[in-house]
C-alpha cells in the first residue's frame, strides 16, 4: 500500500543541541503508527514537525508521496494532517459544537447557522460514537470527553492523519477504552493514525507498526505483532547501564518520613513508602505518573485528599508549604523559572527567600550585612558563577540558576529535600556540583527525595528507587536490583 | 431539546434579573413617583452615556483586555465636535471627523497592545492620561458652548416620544449584542479571550481582531461623547470623569470575567440596568453620594464572589 505519510531522513536542532537525528518512517493509510521511547528521546519534536508547529533542519516529510513544506498549524490541518495535543487547543467557554466548528461555522451572511452548526458537530461526534450534547460549555465535560471533541473537530475537518500526543495521560482507564475503540474504527474507515506514547502494553494492543526512538534517532521500526515488551524496552534503552557511580556508602538511619496510602485523585492513590535519615529515595517513572504531585502533597502545596504521614515520628499534614519549611522540608521545583526564582531580584535575595528569619533583626528589618555574608557563604559554597550575590538571578546560566535555587533550600537547613527534577537543563559542570552536594547532605542526616526523569541520575545518586505509573508507586527497587531495565519495565509496563 | 434553556442563563444573570425586580418593586411600593415613565426617562437619560461606552467595553473585556481610556475619549469627541460646530463647519462632517479622529485613536490602542505587546491596562492608562490633559489644553478649563441649533436635536430631539440618545443606544445595543452573539467575525473576541494560542493555532487573525475591537469601543465612547455635547448644548473635560470605572462595574456585574472568553451584550445591559436603578433608588431616598460609592463596592465585590463560587461548584463536578 501506498504510504500517505513519509519522514524521510528528518533532523531538528535547537542551538547544538539535536533533538532529531536522521528518522525515517512511513505510515500507511488505515493503519496505526506507534512511536515510542524515553522522555527527551524526541517524540514530541516529531509530532510538532508533523503538526507545521517546527520546521526540520534537514530532511523531507511527504504526503502522497508529494514533498511538503507545512508553513504552519493551519496549513498542517488544511493538508489533513490535526493533531491532538496533551495541551487541548480548545475553548473552554464556548460550547461543543463551537469548539468542533471553529473557524469552519456555516453561516449566512457571516452570521452563524446555529442548528446547523450544531447538527454537523453532533455528526462529527457520531462519527467518533459518542453522543456528548454539543450544546454543552466545553469547559463542563471531563478532559477524556473533551479529548473526544479534540478528535472529532480532527475528522470534521476531514483528517486523514490523527496524530496523537501520549492521548491517555490523563484519562481514566474507561475512558482510555472508549478512546481505542474510536481509533480502531478510524482505523477501519481508512484514517491513519500516529500514537506517541511511552505506555507500550496500550501500544503493543493497539498499533500495527512501532517506531522506536532514542536520544532524537530512530533505533527501529517493528510489526506489533512481532514483537514484545522485553524487546521494546530493550530497544527503549539501548545503552549498557553505567556502573552505579558514587552512591554514599553509609547506610541510611531510622525512619524520617512516612508515607501511608496517601491519595489525592486524579493524580495518584495508595502511595506507600518511607524515607529513611541519610537516605537518597529515588522517583523513577514516566512523566505524568505523578511524582511531582506525590511531592506538592509532601511540602503542602497540594492538599493531602487520603492517608496520612508522620515526620520524625510526629503527625504531618502540612497544609501550605509554609508550615512544611518550618517543620523542616524542602522543595526543589522542577519549574525553576515558573515556580521557582523570581527572576527581576538579586542573587542573595534569591538566596533568602525561603529563610529570611535568619537575616532579619529582632524587629524585622532586613540586616544588609548578615544577608550578604549568609548569601555569598551558600553561593561559593556551590560554585555559583559570576560571584556576585547582587546581580539579577536572570542573567545567569541555567545551571548557575539552579545552584542559586538549590542554596535556597540549603539554607532553610532542612530534615527532609525533595529535588524534582535538580539537573534539568544545566551544564555538566553544574550537574556535578548539584550531585555532590545532593550526596553531602545525605551523608550529613538529610533525606533526600530524588524526583528525576534522567534514569541514570536516579540510579547512580540513590539507595532504592521507588517507581511509579500511571498515579501508583508500582515497586520500591533495592539498591542492588535496580537498573535500566528494571525500572523502564516497572514505569511502562 | 426539552431542557429549559433557563439552564443555559448562568446563574449570575439571573441572580441579577432578581435584583433588578426585588428593587424596582421595593422602590415602587415605597416612592409613588418611581414607577413612572418620567422616572423611567430620568434613570435610562442618567446612564445612556455609560451605557454606549459598557457596549465596546463588553467587547474589550470579552477578549481579555481592558480599555481605561473610554472615560476621555468621551469628552475628547464632545470637545471635538463642539469647536469643529463653532468653527462653522456643518454637522455631518464635525460629527464625521470627530468620530474618526476617535476611531483613530483606538486604533492606536490596538496597535500599542498587539504590535508592541504592551498590557492593555498599561496601554489605555496612557491614552486616558494624555487625552484628559489635551482635554484641558483645549477647552483652557471652561465649556465650549456656540453650537448650531439643528446640532441640539442629537441630544434633545425625540423619535416617536422616546428621546433620541435612547433610540440610537437600542440600535446600537440592538446590532453589536446580535453580532457578538451570533456571527462568525464576532464570535472571534470569545476565541481570543478563551484561548489565545488556541485562537492563533484555530486562524483567527488575533492583531487585525483586536483592532477592530479597540476601535469599536473607542466609536462608542466617541458617540456617547457627541450626543453629550448635543445633550448639554456645550462640551467641557469635565464630562464623563469616572465614567470608565461605572462602565468596568456595569459590565463585569453582569457576568462578563475579566480573564477574558465570556460576557455577552445581554449581561451588560442587565448590568446597567440595575446600576442606573440603584442610583435613582440612592437619590431618590437620599442616601448621600458617599454611601452610594460604599454600597457599589460591595456590589462588585459581591458579585466577583458570586461568580467565583458558580465556577468552582461547576469546576468540583
Amino acid at each position: 500500500m501506498n504510504a500517505l505519510v513519509t519522514l524521510d531522513g528528518v533532523s531538528k536542532r535547537y542551538g547544538q543541541n539535536t533533538v532529531l537525528h536522521d528518522v525515517s518512517f512511513e505510515v500507511a493509510p488505515g493503519s496505526i503508527h506507534a512511536v515510542v521511547g524515553e522522555n527527551g528521546a524526541g517524540k514530541s519534536t516529531l509530532m510538532h514537525i508533523l503538526g507545521g508547529l517546527h520546521r526540520p533542519d534537514g530532511g523531507r516529510l511527504l504526503l502522497d508521496g508529494k514533498i511538503v513544506r507545512l508553513k504552519g498549524p493551519l496549513d498542517a490541518i488544511e493538508r489533513g494532517i490535526s493533531s491532538v495535543h496533551q495541551e487541548l487547543s480548545l475553548f473552554p467557554n464556548r460550547t461543543v459544537a463551537q469548539n468542533i466548528m471553529v473557524r469552519r461555522e456555516p453561516t449566512r451572511a457571516g452570521f452563524v447557522k446555529r442548528s446547523e452548526l450544531e447538527a454537523r458537530a453532533t455528526e462529527a461526534l457520531a462519527r467518533v460514537g459518542s453522543g456528548i450534547d454539543p450544546t454543552l460549555p466545553l469547559g463542563r465535560l471531563g478532559i477524556g470527553e473533551q479529548q473526544v471533541v479534540e478528535i472529532a473537530r480532527a475528522l470534521e475537518r476531514r483528517a486523514r492523519l490523527l496524530v496523537l500526543d501520549e492521548p491517555t495521560a490523563a484519562l481514566t482507564d474507561q475512558d482510555a477504552l472508549r478512546l481505542f475503540e474510536v481509533l480502531r474504527d478510524l482505523r477501519a474507515k481508512g484514517v491513519a493514525v500516529l500514537y506517541v506514547s511511552h505506555r507500550l502494553p496500550e501500544v503493543l494492543a493497539l498499533a500495527d507498526t512501532i517506531s522506536v526512538l532514542r536520544d532524537g534517532r530512530l533505533v527501529a521500526t517493528l510489526v506489533a505483532a512481532e514483537t514484545s515488551e522485553d524487546e521494546l524496552v530493550r530497544l527503549m534503552v539501548g545503552r549498557e547501564p553505567e556502573p552505579l557511580a558514587e552512591r554514599s556508602v553509609a547506610e541510611p538511619g531510622p525512619d524520617l518520613l512516612v508515607v501511608s496510602n496517601l491519595g489525592r485523585a486524579p493524580a495518584f492513590a495508595d502511595v506507600n513508602f518511607s524515607l529513611r535519615r541519610g537516605e537518597v529515595l529515588g522517583f523513577a517513572g514516566l512523566i505524568g505518573a505523578g511524582r511531582t504531585e506525590v511531592a506538592r502533597v509532601i511540602f503542602g502545596a497540594d492538599l493531602l485528599a487520603t492517608g496520612s504521614m508522620t515526620l520524625g515520628g510526629e503527625p504531618f499534614s502540612p497544609r501550605t508549604p509554609r508550615e512544611a519549611i518550618a517543620l523542616g522540608v524542602s522543595y526543589l521545583t522542577e519549574d525553576r523559572r515558573g515556580l521557582g526564582l523570581f527572576l527581576g531580584l538579586s542573587l542573595r535575595d534569591n538566596v533568602v527567600a525561603a529563610s529570611q528569619d535568619a537575616v532579619v533583626s529582632r524587629f524585622g528589618f532586613l540586616r544588609p550585612r548578615r544577608l550578604k555574608e549568609v548569601a555569598m557563604a551558600l553561593l561559593r559554597r556551590l560554585d555559583v558563577r559570576p560571584l556576585d550575590d547582587e546581580r539579577e538571578v536572570s542573567h545567569l546560566s541555567g545551571g548557575n540558576q539552579q545552584k542559586v535555587l538549590l542554596a535556597r533550600w540549603l539554607m532553610a537547613t532542612p530534615r527532609v529535600l525533595i529535588a524534582d527534577e535538580p539537573t534539568r537543563g544545566v551544564d555538566v559542570g553544574a550537574k556535578q556540583r548539584i550531585h555532590a552536594e545532593l550526596q553531602g547532605l545525605s551523608r550529613s542526616g538529610v533525606g533526600i527525595i530524588l524526583v528525576s526523569s534522567d534514569l541514570r541520575e536516579v540510579l547512580s545518586l540513590s539507595h532504592r528507587v521507588a517507581v511509579f505509573r500511571a498515579g501508583r508507586l508500582v515497586r520500591i527497587l533495592e539498591a542492588v536490583e535496580a537498573n535500566e531495565e528494571a525500572v523502564m519495565r516497572y514505569a511502562a509496563l | 431539546m426539552p431542557r429549559s434553556r433557563l439552564s443555559a442563563v448562568p446563574a449570575q444573570q439571573l441572580a441579577l434579573v432578581f435584583c433588578i425586580v426585588a428593587l424596582s418593586g421595593f422602590m415602587a411600593v415605597t416612592y409613588p413617583g418611581f414607577a413612572s415613565i418620567e422616572n423611567a426617562e430620568v434613570i435610562a437619560m442618567g446612564f445612556v452615556f455609560e451605557g454606549f461606552m459598557a457596549l465596546g467595553m463588553t467587547l474589550v473585556i470579552v477578549t481579555g483586555g481592558i480599555d481605561l481610556s473610554v472615560g476621555a475619549v468621551l469628552p475628547f469627541s464632545a470637545i471635538l465636535t463642539a469647536l469643529l460646530l463653532r468653527a462653522g463647519v456643518p454637522v455631518p462632517p464635525a460629527v464625521f471627523g470627530a468620530l474618526t479622529i476617535a476611531a483613530l485613536i483606538g486604533l492606536l490602542n490596538a496597535l500599542a497592545i498587539s504590535g508592541l505587546r504592551v498590557h492593555p491596562f498599561i496601554v489605555t492608562l496612557a491614552t486616558m492620561l494624555s487625552l484628559k490633559g489635551l482635554n484641558l489644553v483645549l477647552t483652557g478649563g471652561g465649556p465650549i458652548t456656540g453650537m448650531p441649533p439643528g446640532f441640539a436635536w442629537i441630544g434633545q430631539g425625540r423619535l416617536l416620544g422616546v428621546p433620541i440618545p435612547l433610540v440610537l443606544f437600542a440600535a446600537m445595543a440592538v446590532s453589536l449584542g446580535l453580532l457578538l452573539r451570533h456571527h462568525r467575525f464576532w464570535q472571534q473576541a470569545y476565541l481570543i479571550g478563551g484561548n489565545p494560542r488556541a485562537a492563533r493555532t484555530s486562524g483567527v487573525r488575533v492583531s487585525f481582531v483586536l483592532a477592530v475591537v479597540y476601535v469599536v469601543s473607542a466609536l462608542c465612547a466617541a458617540t456617547a461623547g457627541v450626543i453629550a455635547a448635543a445633550t448639554h448644548g456645550s462640551a467641557s473635560a469635565g464630562f464623563g470623569q469616572n465614567a470608565e470605572l461605572r462602565v468596568i462595574t456595569a459590565v463585569v456585574i453582569g457576568g462578563a470575567s475579566l480573564q477574558g472568553g465570556s460576557g455577552s451584550i445581554g449581561g451588560t445591559l442587565l448590568g446597567l440596568s440595575f446600576l442606573a436603578l440603584l442610583y435613582n433608588a440612592f437619590s431618590m431616598t437620599g442616601v448621600s453620594t458617599y454611601w452610594q460609592d460604599v454600597a457599589t463596592g460591595a456590589l462588585v465585590l459581591g458579585s466577583a464572589l458570586a461568580t467565583e463560587l458558580v465556577t468552582r461548584r461547576r469546576e468540583r463536578r
